[in-house]
């Protein structure tokens, strides 16, 4: 017994190693010589984009927690006007790349947008730049990435409703006092998980900061790669990131630590039921919450869109389509693979630490700027093709570069940890009382694993299949550096088109995303309410 | 027929149990009484294979099931049953698949008369297609019982299992089960730091004290 | 559960194999391109090029400092025949980077001149991308714009908009500026451009035209073929071109280009190719495409470009500009000019 546990957790390690192999390539970037690059940085970029990035990641921290759990609880708790169609609406600006919304934004918001424009003809206001300064980056962020942590804390509210009744207490109590007093300390793991969600594409992201011209610890990242062609120092740079994730998720560890085992039973408990102004309030804001995240930025799609239809539609665009969905669907299965195996309950206790901070780190990817990632990957297969050289092999590079494989391999590394953060976040509400009775009962661990964990386990794994499969639809640089020819996606097309400026016709692929992106959400609605 | 011996066990440094030695007979209803921290449940998950302890062996049936307080056969394969003291049964199962988790040997016809017949047992026909959460804590932990006693097991382990519920159930409940327990012929063990509850389900008691057992 | 995971894995299986396939087609006759030209503005150049002469074009877009990491990696491996750019800093570095072969037929010398070609033949340029003043009809004089470094004079406090320094045509402009003024004048000019600015330097051109038409700024600098398109779009705009710099070093041009890998397995085609985009017809197609003006000095520019009027190119070549680029972006990130 103690030897199959021994083999199990050394191919457990081997897969988590393997994920983690981009990471650790871009670590060893410290290996090399370093660079005058550094001490330019330090003189130049550097103090600015350290307060910047503090700035950033503590305004959209606070924005995001707050938001999405306010509107988590009014969906889950609250009984108001439109309710059941925005608990699903609110999910829609997943679909949307950040940096979609960011030019629809700042189209709309900037000096030269329509808004800007009315404010200043028809009231007076004088104009303003909202790129300068933080708070339209800090607001841009928080719209596109609220849906973390209002997912994350819908699913806790739901669970925590039955709770309430079988606690027995509280019933009585004004919403206000139950949202302070036990709603939201139960719900802090599931809202720290959104947040570090959050935070860590926050840190990665190119395409908002670049669009707002806005300094983060990416713009060096860029800098030494773009402007001085240094590899080395671009990915000791992007360990460094690696590193805050790392603190990241170290004390998103220690909120979750005295979580509780939680049941993951069906709410049967009656939302507060909000009546005349009070709930059309509610509605006001949930709906105006839609319109600005989503609503608005889909009709200038479309507007944009029928301006060009005819002009940019051809029939390229079904392989776009199709390559993007295939794309999506196999990354979205390996990765769901992978997480799932990663966080069975019974890795808990027989981990060893080594094991543990292993699996720990083959989740950091996901605070790789994706283009770093790529980067390292194919160094990473390089160094392996310089090895088999040196022992008389040849060359793999050819094989693997431009391969479907490699990508598929760059999109579990990078994506890993949000399936994986969904999946153990299920697995730890699998007390281990489950196991025992299992076991006792005469179940092999195959038919633990399988008819016990498995289906406990499938709310987070849906979960995170549905965020993996978004994230890989809209993902751009690793794609764009790593895909075969001929794999074109709609991300691609998006960015082709947009760099240019010409995004009256990039919003015809987006607005295919937008769609993609629907029909993953209704997918997983539907399986959500089949088997919840 | 079931045999404890010279169990040791301790919790960092701290000896709860050393020296602590049990026999039954077949069909002994058995109360094992002791304070929180008094090592009852660690005594029990011991002789069920899923804790280990520095010294100590166990023989079921004289077949030798852990000696040297390590285990030479797995949980799965001892034919030891449990009920544990929170509600253990499986939410996302029916009753009909919670009871019949244990012999999924048989074929489906099979299970069907064996869940009906041991629903009959418990007193809660007709029951099958209700999920764990549709019912009360009580009559959880009756099909709990129900689960763990189709597979037959040579030995039933119960630890606290009637310590969350209220006290108006509860006597009832422990008086039904102990009903059960002598219809089925089952020798078990019930882990309780309740004393009356003690000397209502049990033919024997025991008591932990100064780490050993007293059989009074 | 196990048939749909069984039809899952087939499905991955044969994608795997459709890769490899595709990689394995790209390795014939074919002549396979890497460009960060974007797909909308080679495409229709391969279609015409496979319907005149039946080879057929593979490429593969992506950003110029990743492709060009790429072929270093894939060494003699490499399916790319021809890697093609869009700034000469890029070009010169790939020629820094052992990655092409020289190349030049006589049919391409005398298609394109020689300070839009590396002096070893490596690179040849194949469209010019003038970048020069843009100003507001109806708050600035022509008679007040001079030069690039004028627009760092006090007089246009508050009033300039740049794109960002992260942008390869700002690096080319200022590392052009290093070398015909030197470093010193160079500084102060940045300096002056900085402390006029009216907004944070914006992302893109567009966004500089954009914002002088709103009245947040009245001068800029873009590229001209930005300006093409908003006045097609909208003909009545208050907005309008200044050639910069006509009585010193002329406008400052970049070129898109490419030039033929060292490890091409197909180099014939590949150079069948490079005559073919420098010929006259090509060059009609690359210009009008995206209103660049053509590097084929022979042939007239799109009408809506011509009707912008001739001026005077800066001849400094263009490898120059690919040197200095480091320097150019150091100082940038020194004076704080994001």
């Amino acid at each position: 017994m103690k030897e199959a546990f021994i083999k199990s957790n050394f191919w457990i390690g081997l897969l988590a190693f393997s994920v983690a192999f981009p990471i650790f390539i871009v670590g060893s970037s410290w290996l090399l010589p370093g660079s005058e690059l550094w001490s330019h940085f330090a003189q130049t970029l550097l103090p600015e984009l350290i307060t910047s990035t503090l700035i950033l990641l503590i305004g959209v921290g606070i924005g995001v927690s707050v938001l999405g759990t306010v509107l988590a609880y009014l969906v889950v708790m609250v009984d108001f006007p439109g309710r059941k169609w925005l608990e699903w609406a609110l999910f829609l600006p997943f679909g949307i790349p950040a940096y979609v919304l960011a030019f629809v934004y700042l189209g709309v918001f900037d000096y030269s947008g329509y808004a800007q424009v009315w404010l200043r003809e028809y009231l007076g206001i004088p104009g303003f730049d909202i790129r300068s300064g933080h708070w339209a980056i800090i607001l841009t962020f928080i719209l596109v990435f609220y849906p973390y942590v209002y997912m994350m804390a819908r699913a806790s509210f739901k669970r925590q409703k039955v709770q309430m009744i079988e606690a027995g207490k509280m019933l009585g109590a004004k919403p206000i006092r139950v949202f302070w007093k036990i709603s939201v300390p139960l719900a802090r793991p599931a809202i720290a998980a959104g947040l570090l969600v959050t935070l860590m594409e926050t840190l990665a992201d190119f395409g908002v900061v670049s669009l707002f011209n806005y300094s983060t610890f990416t713009t060096a990242i860029y800098s030494a790669w773009g402007d001085f062609r240094s590899i080395e120092v671009a990915a000791q740079l992007a360990s460094l990131l690696v590193l805050v994730s790392f603190f990241l998720i170290y004390f998103e560890r220690k909120a979750r630590g005295k979580a509780k085992y939680y049941s993951s039973d069906v709410s049967h408990l009656k939302a507060y039921n909000a009546k005349g102004i009070a709930g059309w309030t509610i509605f006001f804001f949930v709906f105006s919450v839609f319109m600005l995240s989503f609503a608005m930025p889909l009709l200038q799609i479309l507007i944009w869109t029928s301006e060009v239809f005819s002009v940019e539609w051809s029939k390229r665009y079904i392989n776009y389509f199709s390559s993007s969905g295939i794309l999506t669907f196999l990354a979205t299965v390996l990765t769901v693979a992978v997480a799932t195996i990663l966080a069975l309950p019974s890795r808990r206790k027989s981990n060893s630490k080594t094991l543990q901070i292993l699996i720990r780190f083959s989740t950091l990817g996901y605070a790789l700027p994706g283009s770093v990632m790529a980067v390292g990957l194919l160094y990473g297969v390089q160094n392996i093709s310089l090895i088999s050289i040196h022992f008389g092999g040849s060359s793999i590079n050819h094989i693997l570069f431009g391969s479907v494989a490699l990508l598929l391999f760059a999109y579990v590394s990078r994506f890993l940890a949000i399936a994986f953060n969904s999946s153990s976040a299920s697995s730890e509400q699998i007390k281990p009382v489950y196991e025992h009775s299992a076991r006792l009962l005469g179940a092999s661990r195959w038919r633990l694993i399988k008819e016990v964990y498995f289906p406990m386990m499938l709310p987070g794994i849906l979960a995170g299949g549905l965020l993996v499969a978004v994230d890989v639809m809209k993902e751009l640089p690793a794609t764009y550096l790593l895909r075969p020819f001929g794999w074109d996606t709609l991300a691609i097309r998006v960015f082709e088109l947009s760099s240019e400026g010409l995004y009256e016709r990039a919003a015809i692929p987006a607005l295919m995303m937008v769609i993609f992106g629907a029909v993953i959400m209704l997918l997983f609605n539907k399986l959500d309410q089949e088997k919840f | 027929m079931l045999s404890v011996s010279n169990l040791k066990i301790s919790f960092e440094d701290n000896h709860v149990l050393d020296g602590f030695n049990l026999d039954l007979d077949s069909g002994d209803i058995f109360a094992l009484l002791g304070d929180s921290g008094s090592g009852k449940s660690s005594a029990l998950r011991f002789i069920a294979g899923l804790e280990k302890a520095q010294l100590g062996s166990v023989a079921l049936d004289g077949n030798d099931l852990s000696s040297d307080g390590s285990h030479s056969v797995k949980p799965e394969l001892r034919e030891i049953g449990m009920v544990f003291q929170d509600y253990s049964l499986f939410p996302h199962m029916t009753v009909f698949d919670n009871i019949s988790f244990g012999i999924n040997h048989l074929s489906k016809k099979e299970k069907i008369i064996e869940v009906e017949k041991l629903l009959e047992l418990i007193s809660l026909e007709g029951i099958e297609k209700k999920y764990p959460h549709q019912l009360s804590g009580g009559e959880q932990q009756r099909v709990s019982l129900a689960r763990s006693l189709a597979t037959a097991p040579k030995l039933l382990l119960l630890d606290e299992p009637f310590s969350s519920l209220d006290k108006s159930h509860r006597d009832q409940l422990v008086k039904e089960v102990r009903v059960i327990l002598k219809k089925a012929g089952v020798t078990s063990i019930l882990v309780t730091h309740d004393e009356a509850e003690a000397n209502t389900f049990a033919d024997k008691i025991g008591k932990i004290e100064k780490k050993q057992l007293l059989i009074s | 559960m196990n048939k749909k995971l069984s039809i899952a894995l087939s499905l991955m299986v044969s994608t795997l194999a459709l890769g490899s396939i595709t990689q394995i087609q790209a390795a014939t006759d074919d002549v396979t391109v890497y460009s960060s030209r974007k797909e909308h503005l080679i495409q229709p150049l391969f279609e015409q090029f496979t319907k005149q002469t039946g080879i057929e074009v593979n490429y593969l877009t992506g950003s110029g400092g990743d492709l060009i990491e790429r072929l270093k990696l894939e060494g003699e491996n490499t399916p790319a025949d021809m890697f093609m750019t869009v700034d000469a800093g890029d070009l010169w570095y790939a020629g820094t980077q052992d990655i092409f072969q020289p190349v030049a037929t006589e049919v391409i010398k005398s298609n394109i001149p020689s300070y839009l070609r590396d002096p070893n033949g490596l690179w040849t340029g194949l469209s010019v991308r003038a970048r020069t003043i843009v100003y507001s009809t109806e708050r600035v004089k022509e008679s007040d714009l001079s030069t690039y470094g004028d627009l760092a004079s006090s007089k246009w406090n508050k009033k300039l908009c740049l794109r960002t320094s992260k942008k390869i045509y700002t690096k080319s402009l200022v590392a052009s500026i290093i070398h015909n003024k030197g470093v010193d004048a160079a500084s102060e000019i940045i300096d002056g451009w900085v402390n006029n600015l009216a907004a944070v330097p914006n992302a893109k051109d567009s966004h500089v035209m954009d914002a002088i038409l709103a009245g947040q700024c009245d001068v800029g600098i873009v590229n001209t073929y930005y300006f093409g398109r908003l006045i097609e779009k909208n003909p009545e705009a208050p907005l309008k071109l200044f050639w910069a710099n006509q009585d010193t070093s002329g406008v400052h041009v970049n070129v898109s280009g490419a030039g033929i890998t060292k490890n091409a397995s197909n180099p014939a085609g590949a150079t069948q190719l490079l005559e073919w985009l420098s010929s006259a017809e090509a060059q009609a197609i690359y210009g009008s495409l995206n209103k660049e003006y053509p590097a084929n000095q022979n042939i007239d520019s799109d009408d809506v470009v011509s009707s912008w009027g001739e001026f005077k190119q800066d001849r400094m070549n263009l490898s120059i500009a690919g040197e200095l680029q480091a320097d150019a972006v150091k100082l940038m990130q020194r004076l704080g000019y994001k």
